[in-house]
């Protein structure tokens, strides 16, 4: 299992990185955190590069390292990584170019396989996409972005599960909110609410919204092996049926108490671009952390 | 879907996404393409006035890179018949393309010189250690050494020093956000302001020069300097002022500052006999741009200066290799390319025709006016484009716009260094701004203030000074 935590800055990243942690911690993950710096104009690029090489020569990180210095230092602070490391500090001589227009440092884990920390400069669905694609990540995780098509972009292009951090406080959230059909993948997107509701200690609410109750249709082979797998883990859990349409039965059951983990649409691409899915409706309406899994 | 996977379809999907202003300008391109020509427009001249449309918004948005970029105006024009492929070659390579060149190479040989703590030091001797007189020390050090060496070299080699500073005021940047944005706006608007001084302050007014002399105009380096350089002069006290008023900095005196500063730059390597070499070459290559740029070229001088470096040895040809933006130098020179075609094929004096019919009335009647639509529009352009991609593709226009080629000629280039608004504008102000102790933000403050002011100042710049020279 891989992981990928974006970070944005220092003042507003720490909720996805303790989430994100939490997470890595529950898998057992490989985890790299990442932080994507503002897209420089192609203008003024090396220029730019030049006046961070001469900032060097006067001391001074080029931007972006600060940040991944500040996850060092929650990393080290919650001993999430090795005790040698810690005592070593920020391996500041160890962050290398390598060639792909990123920086990258290498980090032995403790609770987790190992973290990478990386930087890298440019639009950030684009740079996100591409780290996935050639680190072959699981789950991205990441801050909820106020841009208005970033959650459409995320989930059409990025192809990993992507774990939106939304107004994240560890008290607050005390229930995992699974809505449940009898889709092919349930089973993956249980495994992942089973494990997220285990590191956080909280129980799990299954929620099943049916189009027309009479039809019963829900309660197949697949939905009975979904329910096993969670009585089994031990998970506390409750079901609750909902008659309407789904994307709205959703919203309206996402109190601000609730983590959403829900299956990604498996409708077609270009389907997906022009209608929307009911993943990226829930996505936009609610104000909570939720887990889309592909 | 027609047998394509659910993974290809999502990548031409975000192909498409990222690409989309690449596809809405060429869409715009094949519509203005499809629209009827004016009967007094050649259609040679309303393909380049098309190819310039979408060239523009391409450079502006980048949704492709900027050396594609370059390489669709050449093939456009080739394939659109504006021009033969020798006719097109020719005008790529000119000597504002050379210059471009050497300057972007020079700025790597004298950014690793290490002059930058001799600089610091000069600056602090004069400026003393009210806050003030620092902004002012900065700026006016960025704006002399901007206009011969150029506004990125300088830029890169003030802002650490600008930075050091602010670190000895305070290490919590959050408590010297004003005083940050005092020291490092006058750092980048003094390079933009210096920058329009001599011909070799950017590539910008080579590119000018390139056009007048296509024109039949030549003007001198030192003459450029006669018309230009006092109006950096009243910039300067100015734009310090209004960057202090703008920002009123957390700390009015930076003693004990700059007692670090001075005490770090002591501690900093000794002048080298290697170090005055190169400084010596500067000046061979400065004195060549006084007095040989008309017979010679401004780029050849440059490229001149580069040669002898790396005979030298006091660069390697793998650094300059690796700091030179190589698709910037092949863009510029597709634009200028583009230019000359405007102008050559009468796109430019078509383009000119039509402002005039819309705007005549008011630049006959109303004093200045005919500056002010030069400046503004100038002014907009390079805030959004980039100062020599904007004379680049306005300077056939505005040459064409009124008799006094010479003087609007100089008015565009001077105005194009008007790219206060924008963080992205300017290498200058792209640097300063990376060193995220600024925010964009800022650059709208104060970039209307500077911007507005600079705008009157120099309508009163060239009807009161100007007029001196006929």
């Amino acid at each position: 299992m891989k992981i990928l935590i974006a970070i944005g800055s220092k003042d507003f990243s720490t909720p996805t990185l303790r989430l994100g942690m939490k997470v890595a911690q529950a898998f057992h993950a490989k985890t790299t955190i990442i932080d994507v710096g503002e897209k420089i104009s192609e203008f003024s690029s090396h220029l730019v590069e030049l006046a961070h090489d001469q900032m060097e020569s006067w001391d001074f990180d080029p931007p972006g390292v600060d940040v991944l210095e500040w996850a060092f230092n929650y990393l080290s602070d919650n001993k999430l990584i090795d005790a040698k490391q810690i005592e070593i500090g920020f391996p500041r001589s160890r962050l290398i170019d390598d060639g792909e227009d990123r920086k990258l440092v290498y980090l032995p884990g403790t609770v987790c396989e190992n973290v990478n920390l990386i930087l890298r400069n440019g639009d950030i669905v684009a740079e996100l996409r591409d780290e996935v694609q050639v680190g072959k990540y699981d789950v991205t995780i990441l801050g909820k972005s106020r841009k208005r098509n970033m959650s459409h972009d995320l989930l059409q292009y990025i192809n990993s599960s992507i774990f939106v951090v939304n107004n994240y406080d560890d008290q607050k959230f005390d229930k995992i909110l699974l809505p449940l059909n009898e889709a092919s993948g349930m089973m993956k997107v249980a495994k992942y609410a089973i494990r997220v509701a285990l590191a956080l200690k909280i129980e799990i609410e299954i929620l099943t919204v049916l189009e027309n109750k009479s039809s019963n249709q829900i309660k197949s082979y697949n939905y009975n092996k979904v329910v096993k797998l969670i009585r089994r883990s031990g998970v506390q859990y409750a079901i609750e049926e909902k008659e309407g349409v789904v994307a709205e039965q959703i919203i309206k059951k996402a109190d601000k108490n609730k983590i959403i983990v829900m299956k990604a649409s498996s409708m077609s691409p270009i389907k997906r671009y022009f209608k929307g899915s009911i993943p990226l409706s829930v996505m936009n309406a609610c104000d909570v952390p939720i887990l889309i899994v592909k | 879907m027609l047998g394509f996977s659910n993974i290809s379809l999502s990548n031409f999907l975000f192909w498409a996404t990222q690409k989309k202003w690449f596809l809405y300008a060429l869409g715009l391109g094949v519509l203005l393409l499809s629209l009827p020509t004016p009967h007094d427009l050649q259609i040679k001249a309303k393909i380049s006035i098309i190819i310039l449309i979408v060239s523009l918004i391409l450079i502006i948005k980048e949704p492709i890179p900027l050396p594609a970029v370059a390489i669709f105006i050449l093939i456009a024009q080739i394939y659109g018949g504006v021009d033969t492929v020798d006719g097109i070659s020719k005008s790529f390579m000119s000597d504002a393309v050379f210059f471009i060149m050497g300057s972007l190479m020079l700025a790597v040989v004298i950014i690793k010189q290490g002059w930058d703590s001799r600089i610091a030091l000069g600056i602090l001797k004069f400026t003393g250690n009210k806050t003030a007189g620092i902004a002012l020390g900065f700026l006016s050090i960025s704006a002399v050494l901007s206009s011969f060496i150029g506004e990125h070299t300088v830029a890169a080699i003030m802002l650490p020093i600008g930075m050091t500073l602010i670190r000895f005021t305070s290490a919590n940047p959050s408590k010297v956000k004003n005083l940050s944005a005092v020291i490092l706006f006058s750092i980048a608007y003094g390079c933009l302001i210096g920058s329009v001084g001599t011909p070799s302050g950017g590539g910008r007014n080579v590119i000018m020069i390139n056009y007048l002399n296509q024109a039949g105009i030549s003007i001198s380096y030192f003459e450029w300097m006669l018309r230009v350089y006092p109006f950096i002069f009243i910039q300067i006290p100015i734009v310090s002022w209004i960057i202090m008023k703008t920002f009123k900095p957390e700390h009015r005196i930076l003693d004990s500052s700059v007692r670090k500063l001075v005490i770090k730059v002591a501690r900093s390597r000794a002048i080298t006999g290697r170090n005055t070499l190169t400084v010596l070459i500067f000046i061979l290559i400065l004195s060549g741009w006084v007095f040989f740029s008309e017979k010679f070229g401004l780029g050849t001088i440059a490229l001149t200066g580069v040669f002898l470096y790396l005979l030298g040895g006091f660069v390697k040809w793998s650094d300059l290799n690796k700091h030179t933006h190589w698709g910037v130098i092949i863009l510029f020179g597709a634009t200028i390319s583009l230019g000359t075609s405007i102008s050559k094929t009468g796109g430019a004096m078509w383009l000119a025709d039509q402002l005039v019919y819309f705007l005549g009335t008011f630049m006959e009647t109303i004093p200045f006016f005919r500056e002010f639509v030069i400046i503004v529009v100038t002014t907009s352009m390079s805030n959004v484009l980039s100062s020599s991609a904007t004379v680049a593709v306005l300077g056939p226009i505005n040459l064409n716009l009124v008799p006094e080629i010479l003087n609007i000629g100089l008015l565009t280039a001077m105005s194009s260094a008007f790219s206060y608004f924008t963080a992205v504008a300017a290498p200058a102000c792209t640097i300063v701004y990376s060193s995220g102790m600024i925010r964009a933000k800022d650059f709208i403050k104060i970039g209307f203030r500077v911007g507005v002011i600079s705008i009157l100042l120099l309508i009163a710049y060239v009807n009161i000074y100007w007029p001196l020279f006929t």
